[in-house]
Protein backbone atom coordinates (compact mmCIF):
# COMPACT_ATOMS: atom_id res chain seq x y z
CA UNK A 1 0.00 0.00 0.00
CA UNK A 2 1.10 3.55 -0.79
CA UNK A 3 1.96 5.93 1.98
CA UNK A 4 0.05 9.09 1.09
CA UNK A 5 1.37 11.15 4.02
CA UNK A 6 4.77 10.84 5.66
CA UNK A 7 5.73 12.86 8.70
CA UNK A 8 9.33 12.89 9.81
CA UNK A 9 10.64 14.21 13.13
CA UNK A 10 7.94 16.87 13.34
CA UNK A 11 8.68 19.26 16.19
CA UNK A 12 7.16 22.44 17.51
CA UNK A 13 8.74 24.50 20.25
CA UNK A 14 7.10 27.48 21.91
CA UNK A 15 10.06 29.12 23.61
CA UNK A 16 11.54 26.49 25.86
CA UNK A 17 8.39 24.36 25.83
CA UNK A 18 8.20 21.57 23.30
CA UNK A 19 4.54 21.04 22.28
CA UNK A 20 5.38 18.33 19.74
CA UNK A 21 8.66 16.53 19.72
CA UNK A 22 10.15 14.40 16.93
CA UNK A 23 6.92 12.71 15.85
CA UNK A 24 7.15 10.26 12.94
CA UNK A 25 4.05 8.92 11.27
CA UNK A 26 3.00 7.37 7.97
CA UNK A 27 -0.57 7.28 6.69
CA UNK A 28 -1.52 4.46 4.35
CA UNK A 29 -3.70 5.36 1.38
CA UNK A 30 -7.38 4.41 1.74
CA UNK A 31 -7.33 3.98 5.52
CA UNK A 32 -8.46 5.82 8.62
CA UNK A 33 -5.41 6.68 10.69
CA UNK A 34 -6.24 8.20 14.05
CA UNK A 35 -4.14 10.28 16.41
CA UNK A 36 -5.22 10.20 20.03
CA UNK A 37 -3.86 11.36 23.34
CA UNK A 38 -4.91 12.85 26.65
CA UNK A 39 -5.60 16.59 26.98
CA UNK A 40 -2.48 18.63 26.24
CA UNK A 41 -0.82 15.77 24.35
CA UNK A 42 -0.09 18.10 21.41
CA UNK A 43 -2.71 16.70 19.01
CA UNK A 44 -4.01 20.06 17.83
CA UNK A 45 -0.52 21.54 17.41
CA UNK A 46 0.39 18.45 15.42
CA UNK A 47 -2.73 18.87 13.27
CA UNK A 48 -2.06 22.58 12.74
CA UNK A 49 1.48 21.89 11.55
CA UNK A 50 0.30 19.36 8.98
CA UNK A 51 -2.46 21.65 7.76
CA UNK A 52 -0.18 24.66 7.36
CA UNK A 53 -1.68 26.81 10.11
CA UNK A 54 1.57 26.98 12.06
CA UNK A 55 5.06 26.25 10.72
CA UNK A 56 7.01 23.48 12.45
CA UNK A 57 10.25 24.25 14.30
CA UNK A 58 11.79 21.16 12.81
CA UNK A 59 10.95 18.09 10.74
CA UNK A 60 9.17 17.48 7.46
CA UNK A 61 5.75 16.66 6.05
CA UNK A 62 5.58 14.76 2.75
CA UNK A 63 2.34 14.38 0.82
CA UNK A 64 2.49 11.96 -2.11
CA UNK A 65 6.30 12.19 -1.74
CA UNK A 66 6.27 15.97 -2.12
CA UNK A 67 7.70 18.05 0.70
CA UNK A 68 4.87 20.33 1.86
CA UNK A 69 6.45 21.43 5.14
CA UNK A 70 5.33 24.93 6.10
CA UNK A 71 3.16 25.35 3.00
CA UNK A 72 0.55 28.08 3.46
CA UNK A 73 -2.78 26.50 4.30
CA UNK A 74 -4.60 27.86 1.22
CA UNK A 75 -2.32 25.82 -1.06
CA UNK A 76 -3.21 22.46 0.48
CA UNK A 77 -6.78 22.04 -0.84
CA UNK A 78 -5.45 22.54 -4.37
CA UNK A 79 -3.08 19.62 -3.81
CA UNK A 80 -5.81 17.32 -2.50
CA UNK A 81 -5.70 17.91 1.26
CA UNK A 82 -8.77 19.24 3.03
CA UNK A 83 -9.40 19.78 6.70
CA UNK A 84 -12.33 19.86 9.06
CA UNK A 85 -11.97 22.07 12.13
CA UNK A 86 -12.38 21.17 15.80
CA UNK A 87 -14.57 24.21 16.44
CA UNK A 88 -17.43 24.65 13.99
CA UNK A 89 -16.06 26.85 11.28
CA UNK A 90 -18.58 27.81 8.64
CA UNK A 91 -19.64 31.05 6.94
CA UNK A 92 -22.59 32.01 9.16
CA UNK A 93 -24.38 34.66 7.11
CA UNK A 94 -24.17 32.66 3.87
CA UNK A 95 -26.55 29.91 2.84
CA UNK A 96 -25.68 26.22 3.04
CA UNK A 97 -25.53 26.22 -0.77
CA UNK A 98 -23.10 29.17 -0.88
CA UNK A 99 -20.91 27.60 1.82
CA UNK A 100 -20.41 24.43 -0.19
CA UNK A 101 -20.42 26.09 -3.62
CA UNK A 102 -17.53 28.32 -2.62
CA UNK A 103 -15.52 25.34 -1.46
CA UNK A 104 -16.03 23.44 -4.71
CA UNK A 105 -15.32 26.53 -6.80
CA UNK A 106 -12.03 27.09 -4.99
CA UNK A 107 -10.52 23.88 -6.30
CA UNK A 108 -12.32 23.58 -9.60
CA UNK A 109 -12.10 26.99 -11.29
CA UNK A 110 -9.59 26.94 -14.07
CA UNK A 111 -8.59 30.54 -14.55
CA UNK A 112 -8.95 33.93 -12.93
CA UNK A 113 -11.47 34.81 -15.67
CA UNK A 114 -13.95 32.47 -13.96
CA UNK A 115 -13.94 34.82 -10.98
CA UNK A 116 -15.77 37.45 -13.01
CA UNK A 117 -18.34 35.19 -14.67
CA UNK A 118 -21.94 34.98 -13.55
CA UNK A 119 -22.67 32.54 -10.72
CA UNK A 120 -25.17 30.85 -13.04
CA UNK A 121 -22.45 29.77 -15.47
CA UNK A 122 -21.23 26.85 -13.36
CA UNK A 123 -23.72 24.03 -13.82
CA UNK A 124 -21.33 21.26 -12.77
CA UNK A 125 -20.50 23.06 -9.54
CA UNK A 126 -24.22 23.58 -8.88
CA UNK A 127 -24.86 19.85 -9.30
CA UNK A 128 -21.86 18.83 -7.18
CA UNK A 129 -23.01 21.26 -4.49
CA UNK A 130 -26.43 19.66 -4.30
CA UNK A 131 -24.94 16.14 -4.27
CA UNK A 132 -22.55 16.87 -1.41
CA UNK A 133 -25.25 18.62 0.61
CA UNK A 134 -27.49 15.61 0.05
CA UNK A 135 -24.67 13.25 1.17
CA UNK A 136 -24.48 14.98 4.54
CA UNK A 137 -28.27 15.07 4.88
CA UNK A 138 -28.83 18.82 4.63
CA UNK A 139 -30.85 19.00 1.38
CA UNK A 140 -33.88 20.35 3.25
CA UNK A 141 -31.77 23.24 4.59
CA UNK A 142 -29.96 24.10 1.37
CA UNK A 143 -31.17 27.70 1.17
CA UNK A 144 -31.04 28.42 4.89
CA UNK A 145 -28.30 30.54 6.32
CA UNK A 146 -25.59 28.55 8.10
CA UNK A 147 -26.20 30.48 11.32
CA UNK A 148 -29.79 29.20 11.39
CA UNK A 149 -28.69 25.54 11.59
CA UNK A 150 -28.42 23.54 14.79
CA UNK A 151 -24.94 22.74 16.09
CA UNK A 152 -25.13 19.20 14.74
CA UNK A 153 -26.22 20.44 11.33
CA UNK A 154 -23.41 22.98 11.31
CA UNK A 155 -20.93 20.15 11.96
CA UNK A 156 -22.39 18.33 8.97
CA UNK A 157 -22.09 21.50 6.91
CA UNK A 158 -18.50 21.81 8.04
CA UNK A 159 -17.93 18.31 6.68
CA UNK A 160 -19.68 19.20 3.40
CA UNK A 161 -17.42 22.25 2.98
CA UNK A 162 -14.41 20.01 3.55
CA UNK A 163 -15.61 17.49 0.98
CA UNK A 164 -16.19 20.29 -1.52
CA UNK A 165 -12.46 20.39 -2.18
CA UNK A 166 -12.73 16.80 -3.52
CA UNK A 167 -9.64 15.81 -1.57
CA UNK A 168 -7.59 12.63 -1.51
CA UNK A 169 -6.64 13.16 2.11
CA UNK A 170 -9.07 14.37 4.77
CA UNK A 171 -7.71 15.88 7.95
CA UNK A 172 -10.41 15.73 10.61
CA UNK A 173 -9.83 17.50 13.91
CA UNK A 174 -12.26 16.13 16.50
CA UNK A 175 -15.28 16.14 14.16
CA UNK A 176 -17.61 14.90 16.92
CA UNK A 177 -16.65 17.70 19.32
CA UNK A 178 -19.74 19.07 21.09
CA UNK A 179 -22.18 16.76 19.31
CA UNK A 180 -25.15 15.11 21.01
CA UNK A 181 -24.95 11.28 21.20
CA UNK A 182 -27.32 10.76 18.23
CA UNK A 183 -25.42 13.26 16.08
CA UNK A 184 -22.14 11.59 17.12
CA UNK A 185 -23.42 8.28 15.79
CA UNK A 186 -24.45 9.99 12.54
CA UNK A 187 -21.04 11.62 12.18
CA UNK A 188 -19.24 8.35 12.90
CA UNK A 189 -21.29 6.65 10.22
CA UNK A 190 -20.48 9.45 7.80
CA UNK A 191 -16.74 9.11 8.49
CA UNK A 192 -16.96 5.36 7.97
CA UNK A 193 -18.77 5.95 4.68
CA UNK A 194 -16.21 8.52 3.60
CA UNK A 195 -13.32 6.16 4.29
CA UNK A 196 -14.35 4.17 1.22
CA UNK A 197 -13.38 7.09 -0.99
CA UNK A 198 -10.89 9.08 1.04
CA UNK A 199 -7.80 8.59 3.18
CA UNK A 200 -8.53 10.04 6.60
CA UNK A 201 -6.22 11.34 9.30
CA UNK A 202 -8.46 11.68 12.32
CA UNK A 203 -7.67 13.53 15.52
CA UNK A 204 -10.21 12.43 18.10
CA UNK A 205 -10.49 12.01 21.83
CA UNK A 206 -13.61 9.83 21.96
CA UNK A 207 -11.96 6.45 22.36
CA UNK A 208 -14.92 4.29 21.36
CA UNK A 209 -15.14 6.04 17.96
CA UNK A 210 -11.43 5.74 17.31
CA UNK A 211 -11.40 2.06 18.29
CA UNK A 212 -14.42 1.37 16.12
CA UNK A 213 -13.35 2.92 12.84
CA UNK A 214 -9.55 3.25 12.72
CA UNK A 215 -7.12 0.95 11.02
CA UNK A 216 -4.04 2.38 12.71
CA UNK A 217 -3.86 4.52 15.84
CA UNK A 218 -0.97 6.73 16.91
CA UNK A 219 -0.90 7.82 20.54
CA UNK A 220 0.68 11.10 21.60
CA UNK A 221 1.51 12.11 25.15
CA UNK A 222 3.32 15.28 26.22
CA UNK A 223 4.09 15.93 22.55
CA UNK A 224 5.78 12.60 21.95
CA UNK A 225 4.64 9.50 20.13
CA UNK A 226 4.36 6.78 22.73
CA UNK A 227 2.63 4.02 20.78
CA UNK A 228 1.31 3.06 17.36
CA UNK A 229 -0.67 0.06 16.21
CA UNK A 230 -4.04 -1.46 15.47
CA UNK A 231 -6.97 -0.68 17.79
CA UNK A 232 -6.44 -4.00 19.59
CA UNK A 233 -2.75 -3.35 20.14
CA UNK A 234 -3.51 0.11 21.49
CA UNK A 235 -6.24 -1.21 23.75
CA UNK A 236 -3.78 -3.63 25.35
CA UNK A 237 -0.83 -1.27 25.50
CA UNK A 238 0.40 -0.62 29.03
CA UNK A 239 2.08 2.61 27.92
CA UNK A 240 -1.26 3.97 26.66
CA UNK A 241 -3.11 2.93 29.80
CA UNK A 242 -0.45 4.60 31.93
CA UNK A 243 -0.68 7.81 29.86
CA UNK A 244 -4.45 8.01 30.18
CA UNK A 245 -4.41 7.20 33.87
CA UNK A 246 -1.61 9.65 34.51
CA UNK A 247 0.81 6.94 35.70
CA UNK A 248 4.49 7.45 35.06
CA UNK B 1 -33.36 39.26 -6.66
CA UNK B 2 -36.70 41.10 -6.32
CA UNK B 3 -35.10 43.50 -3.88
CA UNK B 4 -32.39 44.33 -6.40
CA UNK B 5 -34.98 44.77 -9.16
CA UNK B 6 -36.88 47.34 -7.10
CA UNK B 7 -33.63 49.07 -6.13
CA UNK B 8 -32.58 49.42 -9.76
CA UNK B 9 -36.00 50.74 -10.79
CA UNK B 10 -35.72 53.31 -7.97
CA UNK B 11 -32.24 54.20 -9.20
CA UNK B 12 -33.39 54.83 -12.75
CA UNK B 13 -36.27 56.98 -11.46
CA UNK B 14 -33.79 58.91 -9.31
CA UNK B 15 -31.56 59.56 -12.33
CA UNK B 16 -34.51 61.09 -14.18
CA UNK B 17 -36.00 63.01 -11.26
CA UNK B 18 -32.74 64.03 -9.54
CA UNK B 19 -31.94 67.07 -11.71
CA UNK B 20 -35.37 68.54 -10.89
CA UNK B 21 -34.86 68.06 -7.15
CA UNK B 22 -31.29 69.27 -6.69
CA UNK B 23 -29.05 71.93 -8.24
CA UNK B 24 -26.84 70.73 -11.09
CA UNK B 25 -23.58 70.69 -9.11
CA UNK B 26 -25.26 68.91 -6.17
CA UNK B 27 -26.75 66.08 -8.22
CA UNK B 28 -23.43 65.61 -10.06
CA UNK B 29 -21.65 65.45 -6.72
CA UNK B 30 -24.20 62.89 -5.49
CA UNK B 31 -23.57 60.62 -8.48
CA UNK B 32 -19.80 60.96 -8.22
CA UNK B 33 -19.75 60.21 -4.50
CA UNK B 34 -22.30 57.48 -5.24
CA UNK B 35 -19.57 55.69 -7.22
CA UNK B 36 -17.18 56.24 -4.31
CA UNK B 37 -19.57 54.90 -1.65
CA UNK B 38 -20.81 51.88 -3.64
CA UNK B 39 -17.23 50.88 -4.49
CA UNK B 40 -16.04 51.50 -0.93
CA UNK B 41 -18.80 49.15 0.17
CA UNK B 42 -17.17 46.34 -1.86
CA UNK B 43 -14.31 46.62 0.59
CA UNK B 44 -16.24 47.61 3.72
CA UNK B 45 -19.57 45.77 3.49
CA UNK B 46 -18.63 42.82 1.31
CA UNK B 47 -15.06 42.08 2.42
CA UNK B 48 -15.14 43.55 5.94
CA UNK B 49 -12.19 45.93 5.56
CA UNK B 50 -12.43 49.46 6.93
CA UNK B 51 -10.10 51.89 5.16
CA UNK B 52 -9.45 55.46 6.20
CA UNK B 53 -7.46 56.11 3.06
CA UNK B 54 -9.99 56.35 0.23
CA UNK B 55 -9.53 60.12 -0.14
CA UNK B 56 -5.98 59.34 -1.24
CA UNK B 57 -7.29 57.70 -4.41
CA UNK B 58 -10.08 60.20 -4.91
CA UNK B 59 -7.77 63.19 -4.56
CA UNK B 60 -4.81 61.78 -6.46
CA UNK B 61 -6.99 60.84 -9.38
CA UNK B 62 -8.64 64.27 -9.33
CA UNK B 63 -5.18 65.88 -9.48
CA UNK B 64 -4.02 63.63 -12.34
CA UNK B 65 -7.18 64.27 -14.32
CA UNK B 66 -7.05 68.03 -13.60
CA UNK B 67 -3.38 68.32 -14.54
CA UNK B 68 -3.94 66.44 -17.80
CA UNK B 69 -6.84 68.68 -18.74
CA UNK B 70 -4.75 71.74 -17.89
CA UNK B 71 -1.99 70.27 -20.07
CA UNK B 72 -4.38 70.11 -23.01
CA UNK B 73 -5.03 66.37 -23.01
CA UNK B 74 -8.54 65.26 -23.97
CA UNK B 75 -10.98 64.23 -21.24
CA UNK B 76 -11.29 60.72 -22.66
CA UNK B 77 -7.60 60.20 -22.05
CA UNK B 78 -7.49 62.02 -18.71
CA UNK B 79 -10.17 59.81 -17.11
CA UNK B 80 -8.62 56.40 -17.97
CA UNK B 81 -5.10 57.57 -17.11
CA UNK B 82 -6.23 58.96 -13.74
CA UNK B 83 -8.20 55.77 -13.01
CA UNK B 84 -5.27 53.60 -14.04
CA UNK B 85 -3.07 55.72 -11.79
CA UNK B 86 -5.37 54.94 -8.85
CA UNK B 87 -5.28 51.25 -9.72
CA UNK B 88 -1.47 51.16 -9.75
CA UNK B 89 -1.18 53.15 -6.51
CA UNK B 90 -3.81 50.92 -4.88
CA UNK B 91 -1.82 47.80 -5.76
CA UNK B 92 1.32 49.29 -4.27
CA UNK B 93 -0.30 50.64 -1.08
CA UNK B 94 -2.71 47.73 -0.76
CA UNK B 95 0.19 45.26 -0.89
CA UNK B 96 1.47 46.68 2.41
CA UNK B 97 -1.91 47.40 4.01
CA UNK B 98 -3.42 43.91 3.58
CA UNK B 99 -0.47 42.43 5.43
CA UNK B 100 -2.23 43.67 8.57
CA UNK B 101 -5.78 43.33 9.86
CA UNK B 102 -8.26 45.37 11.89
CA UNK B 103 -6.89 48.41 13.65
CA UNK B 104 -3.45 48.06 12.08
CA UNK B 105 -4.95 47.95 8.60
CA UNK B 106 -6.93 51.12 9.37
CA UNK B 107 -3.80 52.85 10.70
CA UNK B 108 -1.81 51.96 7.59
CA UNK B 109 -4.47 53.29 5.21
CA UNK B 110 -4.72 56.45 7.31
CA UNK B 111 -0.92 56.88 7.29
CA UNK B 112 -0.69 56.52 3.51
CA UNK B 113 -3.56 58.98 3.10
CA UNK B 114 -1.77 61.59 5.18
CA UNK B 115 1.49 60.96 3.33
CA UNK B 116 -0.20 61.78 0.02
CA UNK B 117 -1.96 64.76 1.58
CA UNK B 118 1.34 66.29 2.66
CA UNK B 119 2.89 65.64 -0.74
CA UNK B 120 -0.05 67.51 -2.31
CA UNK B 121 0.27 70.25 0.33
CA UNK B 122 3.98 70.94 -0.15
CA UNK B 123 4.16 70.33 -3.91
CA UNK B 124 2.66 73.71 -4.57
CA UNK B 125 3.98 74.11 -8.13
CA UNK B 126 2.09 71.05 -9.33
CA UNK B 127 -0.95 70.72 -7.08
CA UNK B 128 -1.50 74.34 -6.11
CA UNK B 129 -0.82 73.39 -2.48
CA UNK B 130 -3.27 74.87 -0.01
CA UNK B 131 -5.08 76.78 -2.77
CA UNK B 132 -5.89 73.61 -4.68
CA UNK B 133 -5.62 73.00 -8.39
CA UNK B 134 -7.62 75.70 -10.16
CA UNK B 135 -8.55 76.74 -13.69
CA UNK B 136 -9.49 73.33 -15.04
CA UNK B 137 -11.99 73.78 -17.82
CA UNK B 138 -14.69 71.40 -18.88
CA UNK B 139 -14.55 70.38 -22.55
CA UNK B 140 -17.10 72.25 -24.68
CA UNK B 141 -19.19 69.13 -25.43
CA UNK B 142 -20.14 68.73 -21.74
CA UNK B 143 -20.24 72.39 -20.86
CA UNK B 144 -24.03 72.74 -20.69
CA UNK B 145 -25.90 71.57 -17.59
CA UNK B 146 -27.77 68.92 -19.56
CA UNK B 147 -24.79 67.39 -21.35
CA UNK B 148 -22.71 67.38 -18.18
CA UNK B 149 -25.50 65.61 -16.30
CA UNK B 150 -25.94 63.04 -19.07
CA UNK B 151 -22.19 62.44 -19.10
CA UNK B 152 -22.01 62.05 -15.30
CA UNK B 153 -25.05 59.74 -15.29
CA UNK B 154 -23.52 57.53 -17.98
CA UNK B 155 -20.27 57.22 -16.06
CA UNK B 156 -22.23 56.52 -12.88
CA UNK B 157 -24.31 53.79 -14.57
CA UNK B 158 -21.21 52.23 -16.09
CA UNK B 159 -19.58 52.06 -12.63
CA UNK B 160 -22.73 50.71 -10.95
CA UNK B 161 -23.21 47.97 -13.56
CA UNK B 162 -19.54 46.96 -13.41
CA UNK B 163 -19.60 46.83 -9.60
CA UNK B 164 -22.88 44.90 -9.63
CA UNK B 165 -21.33 42.34 -11.99
CA UNK B 166 -18.49 41.94 -9.52
CA UNK B 167 -20.64 41.43 -6.43
CA UNK B 168 -22.83 38.86 -8.19
CA UNK B 169 -19.84 36.92 -9.55
CA UNK B 170 -17.83 34.24 -7.71
CA UNK B 171 -15.39 37.01 -6.78
CA UNK B 172 -18.18 38.75 -4.84
CA UNK B 173 -18.87 35.50 -3.01
CA UNK B 174 -15.18 35.16 -2.12
CA UNK B 175 -15.24 38.69 -0.65
CA UNK B 176 -18.19 37.65 1.53
CA UNK B 177 -16.34 34.50 2.63
CA UNK B 178 -13.45 36.64 3.82
CA UNK B 179 -15.80 38.96 5.71
CA UNK B 180 -17.55 36.02 7.34
CA UNK B 181 -14.59 33.83 8.22
CA UNK B 182 -11.17 34.57 6.77
CA UNK B 183 -9.52 31.51 8.36
CA UNK B 184 -12.07 29.16 6.85
CA UNK B 185 -11.77 30.87 3.45
CA UNK B 186 -8.02 30.23 3.62
CA UNK B 187 -8.62 26.61 4.62
CA UNK B 188 -10.78 25.92 1.57
CA UNK B 189 -8.09 27.23 -0.73
CA UNK B 190 -8.47 30.98 -1.10
CA UNK B 191 -5.41 33.16 -0.73
CA UNK B 192 -7.10 35.66 1.57
CA UNK B 193 -4.39 38.30 1.34
CA UNK B 194 -4.54 38.24 -2.46
CA UNK B 195 -8.32 38.62 -2.54
CA UNK B 196 -8.21 41.39 0.05
CA UNK B 197 -5.80 43.20 -2.25
CA UNK B 198 -8.20 42.69 -5.17
CA UNK B 199 -11.08 44.08 -3.10
CA UNK B 200 -8.97 47.04 -1.99
CA UNK B 201 -7.91 47.73 -5.57
CA UNK B 202 -11.44 47.51 -6.99
CA UNK B 203 -12.73 49.96 -4.37
CA UNK B 204 -9.79 52.31 -4.88
CA UNK B 205 -9.85 52.18 -8.69
CA UNK B 206 -13.54 53.11 -8.85
CA UNK B 207 -12.95 55.78 -6.21
CA UNK B 208 -10.22 57.04 -8.53
CA UNK B 209 -12.64 57.05 -11.45
CA UNK B 210 -14.99 59.20 -9.38
CA UNK B 211 -12.11 61.52 -8.46
CA UNK B 212 -11.22 62.00 -12.11
CA UNK B 213 -14.81 63.21 -12.71
CA UNK B 214 -14.99 65.39 -9.62
CA UNK B 215 -12.60 67.93 -11.09
CA UNK B 216 -15.23 68.75 -13.72
CA UNK B 217 -17.89 69.92 -11.26
CA UNK B 218 -16.23 73.04 -9.89
CA UNK B 219 -13.34 73.18 -12.39
CA UNK B 220 -10.89 72.74 -9.53
CA UNK B 221 -9.46 70.26 -7.02
CA UNK B 222 -9.57 71.64 -3.46
CA UNK B 223 -6.87 70.14 -1.27
CA UNK B 224 -9.43 68.89 1.25
CA UNK B 225 -10.45 66.24 -1.31
CA UNK B 226 -7.27 64.33 -0.44
CA UNK B 227 -7.43 64.95 3.32
CA UNK B 228 -8.22 62.05 5.65
CA UNK B 229 -11.38 63.86 6.78
CA UNK B 230 -12.74 63.20 3.30
CA UNK B 231 -11.98 59.49 3.89
CA UNK B 232 -14.04 59.83 7.06
CA UNK B 233 -16.89 61.39 5.07
CA UNK B 234 -16.79 58.48 2.64
CA UNK B 235 -17.06 55.98 5.51
CA UNK B 236 -19.86 58.03 7.06
CA UNK B 237 -21.84 58.15 3.81
CA UNK B 238 -21.41 54.39 3.27
CA UNK B 239 -22.45 53.48 6.82
CA UNK B 240 -25.28 56.01 6.84
CA UNK B 241 -26.76 54.45 3.72
CA UNK B 242 -26.11 50.90 4.87
CA UNK B 243 -23.45 48.36 4.07
CA UNK B 244 -25.91 45.49 3.91
CA UNK B 245 -27.14 46.18 0.39
CA UNK B 246 -25.53 47.01 -2.92
CA UNK B 247 -27.19 50.38 -3.51
CA UNK B 248 -27.63 51.28 0.17
CA UNK B 249 -24.53 53.52 0.25
CA UNK B 250 -26.05 55.68 -2.49
CA UNK B 251 -28.89 56.58 -0.13
CA UNK B 252 -26.22 57.59 2.38
CA UNK B 253 -24.54 59.83 -0.19
CA UNK B 254 -27.78 61.54 -1.23
CA UNK B 255 -28.80 61.99 2.43
CA UNK B 256 -25.39 63.24 3.53
CA UNK B 257 -24.91 65.74 0.70
CA UNK B 258 -28.49 67.02 0.96
CA UNK B 259 -28.31 67.35 4.75
CA UNK B 260 -24.91 69.04 4.73
CA UNK B 261 -25.98 71.44 1.96
CA UNK B 262 -29.20 72.28 3.82
CA UNK B 263 -27.75 72.64 7.33
CA UNK B 264 -24.64 74.50 6.24
CA UNK B 265 -26.86 77.37 5.00
CA UNK B 266 -28.91 77.46 8.22
CA UNK B 267 -26.22 77.02 10.86
CA UNK B 268 -22.44 77.37 10.75
CA UNK B 269 -21.98 74.58 13.33
CA UNK B 270 -23.78 72.07 11.08
CA UNK B 271 -21.22 69.24 11.52
CA UNK B 272 -22.58 68.95 15.06
CA UNK B 273 -25.97 67.87 13.67
CA UNK B 274 -24.27 65.39 11.33
CA UNK B 275 -22.41 63.97 14.33
CA UNK B 276 -25.67 63.43 16.20
CA UNK B 277 -27.24 61.76 13.16
CA UNK B 278 -24.20 59.50 12.78
CA UNK B 279 -24.37 58.52 16.45
CA UNK B 280 -28.09 57.67 16.11
CA UNK B 281 -27.45 55.55 13.00
CA UNK B 282 -24.60 53.64 14.62
CA UNK B 283 -26.53 53.11 17.86
CA UNK B 284 -29.97 52.24 16.53
CA UNK B 285 -29.79 51.54 12.78
CA UNK B 286 -26.69 49.44 12.25
CA UNK B 287 -27.85 48.54 8.77
CA UNK B 288 -28.19 52.22 7.85
CA UNK B 289 -31.08 53.96 6.15
CA UNK B 290 -31.45 51.22 3.52
CA UNK B 291 -32.11 48.60 6.20
CA UNK B 292 -34.54 50.93 7.93
CA UNK B 293 -36.45 51.41 4.67
CA UNK B 294 -36.37 47.68 3.99
CA UNK B 295 -37.80 46.91 7.43
CA UNK B 296 -40.53 49.53 6.97
CA UNK B 297 -41.38 48.01 3.58
CA UNK B 298 -41.55 44.50 5.11
CA UNK B 299 -43.76 45.79 7.93
CA UNK B 300 -46.07 47.49 5.44
CA UNK B 301 -46.27 44.28 3.38
CA UNK B 302 -47.08 42.13 6.42
CA UNK B 303 -49.78 44.59 7.57
CA UNK B 304 -51.41 44.72 4.11
CA UNK B 305 -51.22 40.90 3.92
CA UNK B 306 -52.90 40.65 7.33
CA UNK B 307 -55.64 43.11 6.30
CA UNK B 308 -56.21 41.18 3.09
CA UNK B 309 -56.44 37.93 5.04
CA UNK B 310 -58.98 39.43 7.49
CA UNK B 311 -61.00 40.79 4.57
CA UNK B 312 -61.04 37.33 2.98
CA UNK B 313 -62.32 35.76 6.22
CA UNK B 314 -65.06 38.44 6.44
CA UNK B 315 -66.09 37.80 2.84
CA UNK B 316 -66.22 34.04 3.43
CA UNK B 317 -68.43 34.55 6.49
CA UNK B 318 -70.77 36.85 4.59
CA UNK B 319 -71.09 34.32 1.79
Amino acid sequence: MNKILKIQNLTKNFGSISAVSNVNLEVEEGTIHSVIGPNGAGKSTFFNMISGVIPPSNGSVYYKDKDITGFESFKLPHMGIAKCFQITNVFPKLTVRENVWASIFSCSHKSKVDLFKSMNDFETIDKDTENIISDVGLSHKIDDKAEELSHGQQRMLEMAITLGAKPDLLLLDEPTQGLAPEATVEMTELIRKLSKNYTILLIEHKMHIVMEISKIITVLNFGEKIEEGTPNQIKNSKKVQDAYLGRK
Amino acid sequence: MMKNKYSFIALIIFLFVGPFLFPNATIAEMLIFGIVAISTNIMLGYTGMLSFGQALFFGTSAYISGLMLLGGFPLFLAIPVATLGSFIISLFIGYFCVKREGLYFICLTFAFNQMFYFIAYVWHDVTGGEDGLVGVERPAYIDSQLTFYIFTSMMFLFAVIALYKIVTSPLGLIFKLIRENANRAEAIGYNVRFYKLISFSIASTFTGLAGSLYVLIHSMVPIDQIHWLKSGDIIFMTLFGGVGSFLGPLIGVVGYIWLSDTFSIIWARWPLIMGVIFAIVVLYFRGGVSELLENLFKKYKSISKKTEHEQNIKNTKLN
